[in-house]
């Protein structure tokens, strides 16, 4: 895991394991659900990062189950991607709050209008 | 993907069958992908595949693009390979820089006519010097210039004397091929290495050490390749100065293409243990 900032479909999975363990289908949906349909990951993507996240230890198998005789496997968020999603929500929260200062002083400069 | 024939075909064993052709498309599809990420993904990516309803050739091109990727990661993400090549640009450019400053300095110890500075071999001091700065810096620019410039002085030093003595290219072509697999390991290494007391600490690593082996393998097998393979043509025309022989065009080729073969042999093994170890230790704790 480097220090470099996570890509967006990244700290999307993440945040959709975060909350409990999740099947692929399953993350693609919560994804979605949280972007307003925004980011609507496909099975190639999803299951290429999911490997990627599971090799770097953000991610683990949690358990697994077979559905109208599909594999169906849940994962989870290990320790590693706890600390590594609340790392990428600081700097991310850091970085709106410096834009969001930004914006009030500009907008108290200019009164609203534009420069 | 477009299911055709269950959209044509009507409800029951007609829409299975279409189903499974479906199917059968999507695994002719995930068969892009290598064999161990289809081992562990296939089926659960074919669920998902099945279940998702936006199927069409945006759905192929992701499922295609990302088995490029995932091929990609295999070779130039692994982290072990890359930590293995910047301790062969550093260490590999050091022991060139030596041998270079041995050939540049060595005239002043015999001759005695005045010293003057030979181009070749004055760019080759240069240029491995530059590369061992880059590699402690991580500046990959700067050593991929430097690795070219000594390169270009590793062959530029045997060729001068290539037409008189054609043998003087084979004793120093594991030279030439230690310069080739600097410049190259320079390209894919780790940007930053670690910090001075963690140089040693790389290479005690098992993983970089077997893939420091695959770096130097190319290296290592021009000394029997050179040996084997040259010692009648060396011997030929140090009989028969009146007749010497150039390196033939296949002789050129074996040259380039058993190294490469060494590390491509040397490669799929780590590749192949690797795999095996990771899916033991994943089989271990899930």
């Amino acid at each position: 895991m480097t220090d470099a900032p996570m890509r967006e479909p990244t700290f999307l999975m993440l945040t959709a394991l975060a909350e409990e363990p999740r099947h692929g289908y399953a993350v693609i949906e919560d994804v979605a659900a949280m972007t307003g349909g925004r980011v609507r990951l496909r099975a190639g993507t999803l299951y290429a990062a999911l490997d990627r996240l599971r090799t770097e230890g953000l991610i683990e198998v949690d358990h697994e189950e077979v559905v109208q005789s599909r594999l169906r496997r849940y994962y989870r968020l290990t320790a590693a991607g706890e600390r590594g999603l609340a790392t990428e929500t600081a700097r991310l929260r850091e970085q709106a709050a410096i834009a969001e200062r930004r914006l009030r002083a500009r907008h108290a400069e200019f009164g609203g209008a534009p420069a | 993907m477009t299911d055709c024939t269950a959209a044509k075909q009507g409800p029951g064993g007609h829409a299975k069958e279409g189903h499974s052709v479906t199917e059968m498309r999507y695994r002719r599809l995930l068969a892009l992908y290598p064999r161990d990420f289809r081992q562990e993904y296939e089926e659960e990516m074919l669920a998902v595949l099945m279940t998702d309803d936006r199927r069409g050739p945006a759905q192929v091109l992701d499922v295609a693009r990302a088995a490029v990727t995932v091929r990609f990661r295999l070779v130039a993400g692994a982290v072990q390979w890359r930590r293995a090549a910047w301790a062969v640009q550093l260490f590999g450019a050091i022991v060139l820089l030596s041998v270079a400053l041995r050939r540049f300095l060595m005239p002043l110890t015999w001759s005695t006519s005045p010293f003057r500075l030979d181009a070749v071999d004055g760019t080759r001091v240069a240029g491995w010097a530059v590369v061992v700065v880059a590699a402690l810096l991580g500046w990959r620019l700067l050593g991929f210039a430097g690795a070219a410039a000594g390169l270009a002085g590793e062959i530029a030093s045997p060729a001068r004397y290539y037409y008189d003595t054609p043998a003087s290219v084979l004793h120093v072509y594991w030279i030439i091929t230690a310069a080739a697999v600097v410049l190259i390991a320079g390209l894919v290494a780790l940007r930053a290495g670690p910090r001075p007391r963690g140089w040693l600490a790389v290479v005690r690593e098992p993983e970089v050490r077997r893939w420091m082996l695959a770096w130097a393998a190319p290296v290592l097998v021009t000394i029997p390749l050179v040996r084997a393979g040259f010692g009648a043509f060396i011997e030929h025309n140090m009989r028969h100065p009146e007749s010497l022989r150039l390196i033939a065009p296949y002789q050129w080729v074996a040259l380039v293409i058993v190294p490469v073969a060494a590390f491509v042999a040397v490669a799929v093994l780590n590749r192949r243990l690797e795999a095996t170890r990771f899916r033991l230790a994943r089989a271990g704790t899930n």
